[in-house]
């Protein structure tokens, strides 16, 4: 284990810990960028420090197409290959694999696919996952599973949590880096509850550094979403980091975290951005529309980012979509958002004023208290009371 | 040769340090808005809407300092997606990037995107091909970009033309620039440095009257024009010869 998770705080299931690893020491909850080729796009990793970003996550796909695991080992490693200093997360390869390459086969041996750069079948098999992420040399590595799309039903589901159970003692058995790279598993399972279970005990079995929540973020709704994440927090050991995958938004975020998860990563801040869009308490803000080409103010003006400081949504509005600066200045401004979220997270919690932080956040997103059903039913589960931020029911006004 | 080596407008003090044997020389180059005096020659950033193309806004600093201060830009730029009275609004250049420490000479060709069409130019503007098509721009106009967005100095209207136009067009070319340049200066804001445009393509007589027409109002500095459209890089130096030997002590010039 090369990890330390000290809980500094809690509200209920929620809670605000010191995450120490390797690299640096980080403050969860947190979220973490998506810097697929080893660089977030539009970020210098001087920007990155800048804004509080604590932890960024590399793709193993990526990374081991280009520039290749065996050159960027030889050359240090991935840190000192971008030069970032603090910590940094790996995924397996796996998700990549099966949402990019549609001729992806998975047995049991590992994920065949064909390789983009000559077509020629490839076989990632957990064994060589596990030493790509060794040569990479992340603070955190994930284990490689057998991911499923929740939208999927049916035998697959169960197939693919017993094999993901048998892949993760072939990634600790690959795995040579122990003391220095902390190997997560991840739990499937599908939107199964019995199956989740049976995952989450396997999981916790192995004893490892942390966990993972996967197979969420592809377009289950909402219900079930929260549904999964609240079952495995509770079930996943107290002592350890659990990292909801590919999450998200704001909203989602703050839900996760009120029932008990510390990390979560997306590439959605940053890419909405390309698209013209910016991050702001009430949800979102699109640049591109005509009404920002004479709008004077800044982006948010509770925002205390370079961006929201010095430009206002006019000038923006005339660089987005049309020149990359546009890009860069956005993906700055919705990643300190993030980074802002996460501070508020941790500091709500360890302070003893997280639900008062909820209902503002709510409140903010939700002006006319029309806060989705999904939301109030795991706020109550989470033990929050909103009801504050909540309409009354029509019913209720007579 | 009288010999005025410094000059001063509102914005910009510029004084002559040194000549070499020849005609170069070294100078130094004051902006109210920079904190450092610059030295010339300097070599001008280029912008895309104002900023620098390579490198955000907050990561400038990390670039030679003073000598990364001078920023050029294009008021075509700005003719897409942000008005005029918006900028105004905002409060010109300097408010609206935020650079508060940097200079900008405005001018309005940007040698990438925004090109000078000779064939379109026509007595009443100057045309320019651009990312938003084919634009006419009348020196009313181009002074309304100039007050809006206020930078520290500014080129006048020119009518460039290619190294290869016939003798007429080309003397056609140094009559308008020149009545551009008057209707310019009859219309500069204040508090900014005006800096009168030299054409006359590939002519050594025509680059010659331009400058010496130039050279008698009241400007604070020149730029000459009308290079990197075909002339070839021997030429240029006659060229620059022939604009120089009138007795400019302060002129930027652009390929």
């Amino acid at each position: 284990m090369a990890l330390r998770f000290e809980v500094l705080g809690r509200f209920n299931r929620a809670r605000a810990a010191h995450l120490t690893l390797p690299h640096f020491v980080c403050e969860t909850p947190l979220f973490m960028p998506v810097g697929t080729q080893g660089t977030i796009k539009g970020l210098t990793t001087n920007q990155l420090e800048e804004i509080g970003c604590q932890i960024i996550l590399g793709n193993t796909y990526h990374l081991a197409l280009r520039p290749t695991s065996e050159l960027i080992d030889e050359l240090g490693g991935l840190h000192k290959f971008m030069n970032w200093p603090r910590a940094m997360l790996t995924d397996s390869g796996g998700f990549q694999m099966v949402s990019l390459l549609h001729l992806a086969d998975i047995t049991e041996k590992g994920v065949t696919f064909q390789s983009p750069v000559d077509g020629k079948p490839m076989l990632l098999t957990p064994e060589e996952s596990i030493q790509i992420q060794n040569r990479i040399g992340a603070d955190i590595i994930m284990a490689l599973d057998d991911v499923v799309r929740t939208i999927i039903t049916g035998p697959r589901i169960e197939e693919a949590m017993y094999r993901t159970l048998r892949w993760i003692d072939r990634c600790i058995a690959a795995h040579k880096r122990p003391h220095e790279q902390n190997l997560f598993g991840i739990v499937q399972g599908g939107l199964d509850p019995v199956l989740r279970d049976i995952c989450v005990r396997g999981l916790v079995d192995r004893n490892l550094p942390g966990y993972a929540i996967g197979g969420l973020a592809g377009g289950e709704d909402k219900d079930s979403f929260w549904r999964v994440v609240a079952q495995c927090t509770a079930a996943l050991p107290e002592d350890k980091p659990r990292y909801v995958m590919g999450v998200g938004y704001p909203l989602d975020i703050v839900v996760c975290s009120a029932l008990g998860a510390d990390m979560y990563d997306c590439v959605y801040p940053t890419r909405t951005a390309r698209f013209g869009t910016a991050l702001v308490p009430e949800g979102l803000l699109k640049l591109k529309n005509r009404a920002m080409s004479d709008d004077t103010r800044p982006i948010d003006p509770a925002c205390a980012c370079m961006v929201c400081k010095n430009y206002t949504r006019a000038y923006i509005h005339s660089l987005v979509t049309k020149d990359a600066m546009g890009s860069q200045l956005l993906s700055y401004h919705n990643l300190y958002y993030m980074m802002q979220l996460s501070r508020n997270l941790h500091s709500s919690i360890v302070q003893g004023r997280f639900p008062e932080f909820v209902c503002n956040f709510l409140q903010k997103m939700f002006p006319k208290g029309d806060i989705p059903e999904w939301v109030c039913n795991a706020m109550e589960v989470a033990g929050i009371d909103i009801s504050s931020c909540c309409a009354p029911f029509p019913s209720a006004q007579d | 040769m009288s010999s005025s080596n410094s000059i001063h407008s509102s914005a910009m003090k510029f004084a002559v340090k040194a000549w070499s044997n020849g005609r170069a020389r070294a100078g130094v180059l004051h902006l109210d808005c920079c904190p450092t005096p610059i030295d010339t020659p300097s070599l001008l950033l280029s912008t895309r809407k104002g900023l620098p193309l390579f490198i955000s806004p907050d990561l400038l600093p990390s670039l030679p300092s003073p000598d990364s201060h001078l920023l050029h830009v294009s008021p075509l730029h700005f003719l897409e997606g942000l008005s005029m009275t918006t900028i105004s609004k905002i409060g010109g250049l300097h408010q609206m990037l935020g650079l508060h420490e940097y200079g900008f000479a405005a001018v309005p060709r940007d040698s990438i995107q925004c090109l000078p069409e000779a064939n379109s130019t026509n007595k009443v503007g100057a045309s320019f091909e651009t990312p938003c098509g084919r634009l006419l721009i009348k020196p009313a106009e181009y002074m309304e970009m100039i007050s809006s967005l206020r930078p520290e100095l500014w080129a006048t209207l020119a009518d460039e033309v290619p190294a290869w136009v016939s003798d007429k067009r080309n003397k056609t070319s140094v009559d308008r620039t020149i009545k551009w340049l008057d209707e310019c200066i009859a219309l500069s804001p204040t508090g900014g440095a005006v800096f009168g445009a030299i054409v006359g393509g590939s002519s050594l007589e025509e680059r010659q009257r331009c400058a010496q027409e130039v050279a008698r109002r009241n400007v604070s500095g020149y730029w000459v024009g009308g290079f990197g459209l075909g002339e070839t890089m021997d030429e240029r130096p006659a060229l620059l010869n022939a604009v120089t030997v009138s007795n400019l002590t302060h002129i930027f010039w652009q390929k």
